[in-house]
């Protein structure tokens, strides 16, 4: 496979990973404001999300729905939802002998729903919620497309590799930046209601009831998001699937290189033997940095192994 | 009778592919005719929007760049199929291999000993003092001495009924994949009406592009490539397709690597050799050393490791010289040269205008042509006589007389007309076609059909798709 395609496929995946993300973002923010009204939460999705300086807040917006237009439609930030799209769409595009037919299809039905011109009035007299919804189907479809038609072999991996590198970078994030800020604010504990859309956002809230009941505390949730072996988007989860993909790759391709596979197997085994009190003994923003110095090496590894145009 | 189908009014003396001159439904028609005159035009409109949405939906598109916001366009397409008989087909079919193989012909031997010129059959300047005539070239051999692997030949229908050849391409032409395509979405619109009609199938033809290819070089496997200009490109849609169909690798430049005058490809696993390289990018940007210096498409080196015979290209360097429109008049003259034959298809009578005596008949009858710049392509920088203005012509003639080697002239001509659905009427539109042809050493394939372009302005003779031209499936068939 070449390596420029590689590298295609590796950004495809990743864009629509962050589409996702995004989308249940604002679904979740959106749902989170009807309750407790504070629209400052929004500053934190439009910097993480949209790369927008604080200078810039929620203040500069009309209201929660011109800040999710915003967020789903402008043309020139980079980070909203049209243009990852497109972008996921474009990189789709340009691999289309490499990826099933019915994958693009479902990436070119996507893009042509989210470029409809009349969409973004249509937004403003629906309800955000079910309108995110509809999109979110096709992040849906998307997914299942690729897990039964699409076949499995390098296209296949380096789609993953993208998917849970977008995924525990997300993750990662999720973590330092709004619990961290908020571990200080004790009080926010007990308003249920935020925590429980904290973990809807990242689809955790079920899997968290049944693991913990309903006691919504700190230290579960970080432990949910970093080292659960079964949550989908823990970190561990993701960095386990890192391992078998790029083990996978090695094989393929008959490389020799072991570095990258050094490093994404020590991280997963470090993960592995991470309780919740080695966390807390460590410190969770140290804790967090280490993995995202391990992520910078895997991901600069992928880079240099299979997408580099230098021989 | 339905009455779209009697209100059917037909362009003054021209042929009708559906319609004789009387207004009756020619035989090959007939079934198509009864099937048009049973369904309401509300259905054939519905029929014509489930086209539109089945070509954006597979992104059969290209991007149009609209105050940077991209737009995605389809390349017009009406339902109606344009129906062409067997019997008319094989002679067609014929003439075009008949082409083809003279042309390839006089390909190698103006690249070698150019006895063609030293016989007196064409002028030397016509050869080489033409801007496409790649010196680079000169007494390479080529492999398996093909140098047209995939041509596309231009053919019209004039008033007479006869087929000519308005245009040879024999630098990679495009329009293939709108071939397929519209096959694909016409199966699906008259699931009754195709397999009734024993439509002869097209949809082999990347396998048998591949098979081809594949002959090109005496090793089993070969590595092809299709190497393309990249994503913005507005045939990028044609080149992921036949890529995607053939089953091989869609290249950029930058995916290219040489090492000792071998083509590699970067790949996930490292370097991978390249045997066979289908280029859909011209001559001119397919090497910097040789060529446009400024290239960034193609590959520096590329053209000695092609001269070490490391390397095939396709179509080869240099196929430009004979398929310009100078070349075109003395058609006849090297099908005769070479093949010791009359001419199947014929040629549109062709004034040379660095003939004296011919151009002065031109400007004389200037309201009556069509002039064309010998080195024009897609339509663009011609005189439409019957059509101009007073100062138009005056301006053009001035031209003319500058540089006259630069320009030909035909009579205006009448390209048959084929029904199309425009505005919920069924109305006549000027059609041409352009069969596609591939040449490998087991000789040269014609692909049964082509694509119809169709000129969508009303009485517009000029198809071509960067000037509102649209296309139809084209059926040849078998009995009725």
């Amino acid at each position: 496979m070449l390596s420029r395609v590689a590298n295609n496929l590796f950004w495809m995946d990743r864009y629509m990973e962050r589409s996702y993300g995004l989308l249940n973002l604002i679904k979740t923010n959106y749902n989170s404001t009807l309750d407790s009204g504070d629209y400052s939460s929004w500053d934190y999705v439009l910097k993480t999300y949209m790369g927008i300086e604080e200078s810039k807040s929620h203040d500069d917006y009309l209201d929660t729905i011109s800040i999710i237009n915003f967020m789903l439609f402008d043309q020139k930030n980079p980070n909203t939802m049209s243009n990852i799209v497109i972008k996921a769409r474009e990189n789709a595009r340009s691999v289309q002998e490499h990826i099933s037919r019915e994958l693009w299809l479902s990436v070119n039905k996507y893009y042509l729903h989210i470029s409809n011109e009349s969409l973004s009035s249509t937004f403003q007299n629906s309800d955000p919620i079910e309108f995110v919804n509809e999109m979110l189907q096709y992040n849906h479809i998307y997914y299942s497309v690729a897990d039964i038609t699409q076949e499995r072999g390098n296209a296949y991996c380096f789609m993953n590799l993208g998917k849970y590198l977008e995924r525990v970078v997300q993750s990662v994030e999720f973590l330092s930046v709004r619990i961290n800020s908020l571990s200080e604010k004790n009080q926010k504990l007990s308003e249920s209601f935020f925590w429980k859309n904290l973990l809807i956002s990242i689809g955790g809230y079920q899997l968290y009831v049944k693991t913990y009941k309903s006691i919504f505390n700190v230290e579960n949730i970080i432990e949910m998001i970093t080292i659960n072996e079964n949550f989908p988007r823990s970190i561990r989860y993701s960095i386990i699937k890192l391992f078998i993909h790029i083990e996978r790759l090695n094989n393929y391709n008959q490389l020799n290189d072991k570095e990258l596979l050094f490093h994404v197997g020590k991280l997963k085994n470090t993960l592995q033997y991470t309780t919740i009190d080695s966390i807390k003994k460590t410190g969770l923003q140290k804790f967090l940095d280490e993995i995202k110095y391990s992520l910078n090496n895997i991901s600069n590894n992928i880079n240099k192994i299979y997408f580099a145009q230098t021989y | 009778m339905n009455s779209f189908v009697k209100n059917y009014t037909q362009y003054h003396n021209t042929w009708d592919e559906m319609f004789s001159e009387k207004g009756h439904v020619r035989d090959i028609y007939s079934d198509f005719g009864n099937y048009l005159e049973s369904v309401p035009i509300e259905n054939i409109n519905k029929m014509q929007e489930f086209s539109k949405q089945f070509f954006m939906n597979q992104g059969v598109t290209f991007t149009v760049y609209n105050n940077k916001k991209g737009v995605e366009r389809i390349f017009p397409f009406d339902i109606i199929p344009r129906i062409i008989h067997n019997n008319e087909w094989s002679v067609i079919q014929s003439g075009i291999k008949q082409r083809i193989k003279a042309l390839n012909y006089f390909l190698k031997d103006i690249y070698h000993e150019q006895f063609i010129i030293k016989d007196g059959v064409v002028p030397p300047n016509l050869i080489i003092s033409h801007p496409n005539y790649i010196r680079e070239m000169r007494n390479i051999s080529v492999p398996k001495n093909i140098y047209t692997h995939i041509s596309g030949v231009d053919l019209i229908r004039d008033r007479d009924g006869e087929f000519y050849v308005l245009e040879d391409n024999l630098r990679t032409p495009s329009g293939v994949s709108y071939m397929l395509e519209n096959r694909e979405i016409t199966r699906r619109l008259f699931p009754k009406l195709m397999p009734r009609k024993k439509v002869m199938p097209i949809n082999n033809y990347p396998q048998l592009l591949y098979d081809q290819l594949k002959t090109l070089i005496d090793i089993d496997n070969p590595e092809i490539v299709l190497l393309t200009p990249g994503l913005y490109n507005s045939a990028y849609y044609e080149h992921s397709t036949l890529a995607r169909l053939m089953g091989v690798e869609l290249v950029e430049g930058s995916d290219l690597i040489l090492k000792n005058h071998n083509v590699y490809m970067k790949t996930a696993s490292g370097l991978k050799k390249v045997d066979i390289i289908y280029r859909r990018i011209d001559d001119d940007y397919l090497d910097p050393l040789s060529f446009n210096a400024r290239s960034v498409l193609g590959l520096a080196g590329i053209m000695e490791a092609y001269r070490q015979g490391n390397v095939v290209i396709v179509n080869a360097p240099g196929t430009g010289v004979a398929d310009d429109k100078a070349v075109y008049t003395y058609i006849p003259k090297i099908i005769n040269y070479y093949l010791n034959e009359d001419p199947i298809l014929n040629n549109i009578k062709t004034y040379q205008l660095s003939n004296r005596d011919e151009m002065d008949y031109v400007i004389k009858n200037i309201d009556k042509m069509v002039v064309k710049k010998t080195d024009g392509s897609g339509g663009y920088g011609m005189l439409m006589g019957t059509s101009a203005s007073e100062t138009e012509i005056h301006d053009y003639i001035k031209k003319i007389k500058a540089k006259p080697n630069n320009f030909i002239a035909q009579p205006t001509l009448s390209l048959s007309t084929s029904p199309c659905i425009i505005d919920n009427e069924l109305t006549p539109r000027c059609v041409d076609l352009r069969p596609f042809a591939v040449y490998g050493s087991r000789g040269i394939k014609v692909c049964p059909g082509g694509l119809s372009r169709v000129a969508l302005k009303k009485g517009s003779l000029v198809v071509n798709s960067s000037q509102g031209g649209g296309s139809k499936d084209t059926w040849i068939i078998k009995g009725n």
